[in-house]
């Protein structure tokens, strides 16, 4: 493993650790996600890889070596901050060449060097303008060219799309992440936005007040989501709550049968959660597909939306309200408010969790 | 400058006038006036009982101009203005910077004792002086009694430079806090994360962004310090001849109102030419 977190900790005083115990490693080349809700952690783990920030305790290792006592200055990573932090002071040349220049690299080196990585980010011709001058789309690509320009041993990006409207930030983040694997960069990426992170991380640490909740591939950390609070900060989801019986089935509120693949301790309660895209909807009284490993329950329509692509429907079932999302199509809404209809979803998509302990 | 926009309200040019016409009448009368009065006054001559004789005359003009001891005199006020000033940036700057990193209440706290010096009249804080630095006074005492001789502190330049430096300090400080608004910790933290060494930050970051401050501070320091009089009188002791204590002499003393006049004059062009190297070297900065 190329960067290694290990056991790290940052206390403020004596308020409860803002990060506590957090391991994690990264293979060189790899784009690793800090994913989170704000205030979880991820920005001070960042900084503290950077060494803006010093760690209370634990270790930080690049290529095998200790750097958690070396200053920011002595680490050799490229930050690109969420403020993109350019020095208005100086021209987009000169921030680019700002990292070389302090690596004593020749004039004639640090021109080309320069040019390069502007073209690397599509902003040739630019060199001589001022930040100021810039919109906010191409000061982000000076900043990732300032910060990728000396050829650092890891990048770090804190929320570096947020400052961008929506449709700019996708094409942004597509843009990071090819750059990033043309040149085989080891890469943090901190982001409280899921969508971002699944897009372009090879693998993602989830982060809750302060702790690691869960590492993984972002299928992973959305199929099987280790915790409630990841299966509910990746994706929108229903959750239910119940108890395990003998027979591997989870009764909930006594009206309801739900099978899911993993039984659980009989008589534990438990926290059922299922994504509304994975629920099927039929009409009453209709057939349902391959209903052997099928949870069905009947309910009624109470609520529908349209949101364009997809339609929300609000739906009552056995005393509680479930939420189901399906595609639209032309030909419009199959059910209206009011109707009587069949839910079903498999067991594999039925996630449970531990109920007690849990939020 | 950022113009008033009045296009989009059709009274609005009229009542911009209207509101700009008390001050404008204010500086007309009490300070365009007084100038231009102090301008033909220059080009009078005074009797030996400090009457104004009649007629126009440039013989004060000429005779300023003609005595070297006025020139040396011109030069030995902008050379302490400069020294002055840069003593008291040198002093303020690490307190303003300081002042500027902290946050919230402690931030305000400390700006109110960096400026609550001007709550005290110069005069007062100047005799404070005198007594800490007079040949008998708390600063000298305590030299004497660690067991060496003190050098003199007052009555000389250097005890002019001291008062003066302190009584301008607050200025320097607000002038600078006020010109340290491009500075942003994150971008201090980007050039180390650039392996830029904390002086280094210093150097390339820092201060660039700050100059504003400076220069601004350095301005109305330089401006303050030429003009003032009560401090140098007072802790020169009359051997050291500035520009403002001489006017004050020529007008108090001798009644010689002419010169005074020429020399007010004078002090008024060193002004213009400093407002005139400010403006240069703020567009530099910018």
């Amino acid at each position: 493993m190329y960067l290694k977190v290990d056991s790290l900790e940052k206390r403020y005083g004596a308020f409860d650790p803002s990060v506590s115990n957090l391991s994690f490693s990264l293979a060189q080349g790899e784009l690793l996600g800090l994913l989170g809700p704000s205030g979880c952690g991820k920005t001070t783990t960042l900084r503290m890889i950077s060494g803006m920030v010093a760690a209370t305790s634990g270790r930080i290792l690049v290529g095998g070596h200790d750097v958690t006592g070396l200053p920011t200055y002595r680490r050799n990573m490229g930050v690109m901050f969420q403020s993109y932090a350019l020095f208005p002071h100086m021209t987009v040349a000169e921030n680019v060449a700002f990292g070389l220049e302090m690596r004593k690299h020749s004039k004639h080196e640090i021109a080309k060097r320069v040019e390069s990585a502007l073209a690397m980010v599509r902003l040739n011709g630019v060199g001589d303008r001022k930040p100021r001058q810039l919109s906010g789309g191409q000061q982000q690509r000076v900043a990732l060219a300032r910060a990728l320009v000396f050829e650092p041993d890891i990048l770090l990006l804190d929320e570096p799309l947020s400052n961008l409207d929506a449709k700019l930030r996708d094409d942004m983040r597509n843009e990071i992440r090819e750059i990033q694997q043309r040149l085989r960069m080891t890469t943090i990426f901190v982001t409280h936005d899921q969508t971002e992170a699944m897009a372009i991380c090879d693998r993602i640490v989830v982060m809750n007040k302060g702790r690691l909740e869960q590492i993984g591939t972002p299928h992973e950390i959305y199929e099987t989501p280790a915790t409630p609070m990841v299966a509910d900060f990746v994706g929108r989801i229903n959750r239910l709550k119940g108890t395990w019986r003998s027979d591997g089935a989870i009764d909930i509120n006594g009206s309801m049968t739900i099978r899911a693949s993993r039984p659980g301790a009989r008589g534990a309660p438990v926290l059922v959660m299922v994504r509304p895209h994975r629920i099927g909807l039929v009409a009453s009284g209709s057939a349902i597909p391959s209903a052997e490993h099928e949870n069905v329950l009947a309910g009624t329509i109470r609520q529908v939306t349209y949101i364009g692509d997809t339609l929300q429907y609000s739906v009552e079932a056995a005393g509680a309200r479930i939420l189901v999302e399906k595609a639209t199509t032309s030909a419009g809404d199959p059910f209206q408010s009011g109707a009587e209809v069949l839910l079903h979803w498999s067991e594999q998509d039925t996630l449970t969790f531990a109920a007690d302990g849990e939020r | 400058m950022n113009t008033v926009s009045v296009n989009e309200n059709p009274f609005g040019r009229k009542l911009v006038l209207a509101c700009l016409l008390p001050i404008l009448l204010v500086n007309i009368v009490a300070f365009m006036v007084p100038v231009l009065n102090l301008a033909a006054m220059s080009f009078r001559a005074a009797s030996s009982t400090g009457s104004l004789e009649e007629g126009i005359t440039v013989s004060t003009w000429l005779g300023l101009f003609g005595d070297g001891y006025y020139w040396s005199m011109v030069g030995r006020t902008v050379w302490f203005g400069i020294l002055i000033t840069i003593i008291t940036l040198l002093l303020s700057y690490p307190l303003a910077l300081f002042v500027s990193r902290r946050e919230g209440s402690l931030k305000a706290f400390l700006v109110v004792v960096c400026i609550s010096p001007l709550l005290i009249s110069a005069v007062v804080r100047t005799y404070g002086w005198m007594v800490i630095l007079g040949d008998q006074g708390v600063l000298p005492s305590l030299i004497r009694a660690s067991g060496f001789t003190p050098p003199r502190l007052i009555n000389n330049e250097t005890g002019v430079i001291i008062g003066m430096v302190e009584i301008l300090m607050p200025y320097m400080i607000l002038s600078l806090l006020s010109g340290f608004g491009k500075l942003d910790a994150t971008l201090e933290q980007a050039a180390g994360t650039l392996g830029a060494r904390p002086f280094t930050v210093f150097r390339r970051v820092v201060l660039p962004l700050s100059l504003p401050g400076i220069l601004l501070g350095c301005l109305l320091c330089f401006v303050l310090a030429v003009s003032s009089f009560i401090t140098p009188k007072m802790l020169a002791g009359g051997r050291v001849s500035l520009l403002a204590t001489e006017i004050y002499d020529q007008a108090i003393v001798t009644l010689n109102w002419p010169l005074a006049a020429c020399l007010s004059v004078l002090i008024l062009v060193v002004f213009g030419a400093a407002l005139v190297l400010y403006g240069r070297l703020s567009k530099i900065v910018e």
